[in-house]
């Protein structure tokens, strides 16, 4: 697909040092946060270079495989146990899926494009290429796209059971990337391809077919990254983001394990 | 009454999620909406849920709720008055 963007930064959860309180210095929406929103909300702000920074940003898309489970979670067991007489309206309301992208915007009242896609693990490529058409529309130029998912003791015993953690294991947490039309100053890698196969092809293929005649490296999930979360793509891609900054020309991303499609991804070093 | 203070201001905390916030932070007398907790329309919702959850106690009108929710101690001497 003949459409580009630019990396302008990529963090993941387990980059984010900056204490809770000073990226989110509201109490009262503090409170109400859940972990996984807690996360992605500070991964998102930190991603954007500060709360400050979601003013410059015209769409917020944002990717998760089962949204905020806990609150999910607690909303139905508070259903059960009140007879579905009693029910409380923080745990329904923080339940959607959308509630991360909303709280973003909420932060600086920024009133831009705001989805989310819910789409088993193939939402994160499914956010990046939204993004990628607005901006080859020229709707957007600035995009924060992100992937959320956090894992709970009962999804996981229900997983489990159903055989999922045979051969893999349980991914959760969060992925944010700010993405520009235009290369800026601090621009780190170019996405410059994205293509949606209909069969799988051989790791060899991938090459030929994708590396331009430079030397590419080739990042796959492996067989333990099965799951329903596009955190797992989402954290290729910010490991594929990482290999440019380290000075690789271009690095191609395969994501063999995207439910019914594979997705190749192109990232290049900037100027190449 | 002193006690019914104490556990009303627990609940309020658990069901509010106040976590950054001990029982001895909350003055009984200061107002629970605008300056004092700083609480808002959800958190009124919850309220009128530990209402009846704990005390039995519903509600009938809702333009009764001002001075009630007012305070901790408004609360309580309402729900000393009503409880079943």
């Amino acid at each position: 697909m003949d459409m580009e963007c630019f990396v302008e930064n990529i963090v993941t959860d387990k980059q984010v040092t900056s204490d809770i309180k000073e990226l989110i210095p509201d109490a009262g929406l503090r409170r109400r946060m859940s972990r996984i929103l807690k996360s992605a909300v500070m991964t998102a702000i930190e991603c954007a270079g500060g709360t400050d920074g979601i003013d410059g940003i015209d769409a917020i898309i944002t990717a998760t495989g089962l949204g905020c489970l806990s609150d999910s979670e607690r909303f139905l067991r508070n259903m059960i146990a009140d007879s579905e007489q009693l029910l409380n309206p923080a745990p329904f309301i923080q339940s959607t899926f959308n509630t991360a992208g909303g709280q973003i915007a909420m932060l600086r009242h920024n009133h831009c494009y705001n989805v989310t896609y819910v789409n088993r693990d193939c939402g994160f490529e499914d956010a990046l290429l939204d993004a990628l058409m607005r901006m080859a529309d020229s709707q957007s130029r600035r995009v924060l796209v992100g992937a959320f998912d956090e894992q709970t003791p009962s999804q996981y015993r229900i997983m489990e059971r159903m055989g999922f953690w045979r051969h893999g294991t349980c991914r959760e947490g969060s992925v944010f990337t700010t993405l520009t039309a235009m290369p800026t100053d601090s621009a780190i890698a170019e996405l410059s391809c994205m293509d949606f196969l209909s069969g799988p092809i051989t790791e060899e293929n991938c090459m030929k077919s994708y590396s331009g005649g430079d030397d590419a490296v080739l990042l796959t999930n492996d067989m333990e990254d099965v799951g329903l979360f596009p955190v797992v793509p989402a954290r290729l891609f910010a490991e594929g983001v990482r290999k440019i900054a380290e000075g690789a020309e271009r690095v191609i991303i395969y994501d063999r394990h995207g439910g019914d499609r594979q997705t190749v991804m192109v990232l290049k070093c900037i100027g190449h | 009454m002193e006690q019914l203070i104490q556990e009303l201001k627990e609940h309020l905390i658990e069901e509010l999620n106040l976590e950054e916030i001990a029982p001895e932070d909350i003055d009984a007398e200061a107002p629970l909406f605008g300056d004092g907790l700083g609480l808002d329309s959800i958190d009124a919702l919850e309220i009128i849920l530990i209402l009846e959850k704990f005390y039995g106690i519903k509600l009938k009108n809702s333009a009764e709720a001002k001075p009630i929710f007012y305070s901790v101690k408004t609360l309580a001497e309402y729900i000393m008055q009503n409880r079943k």
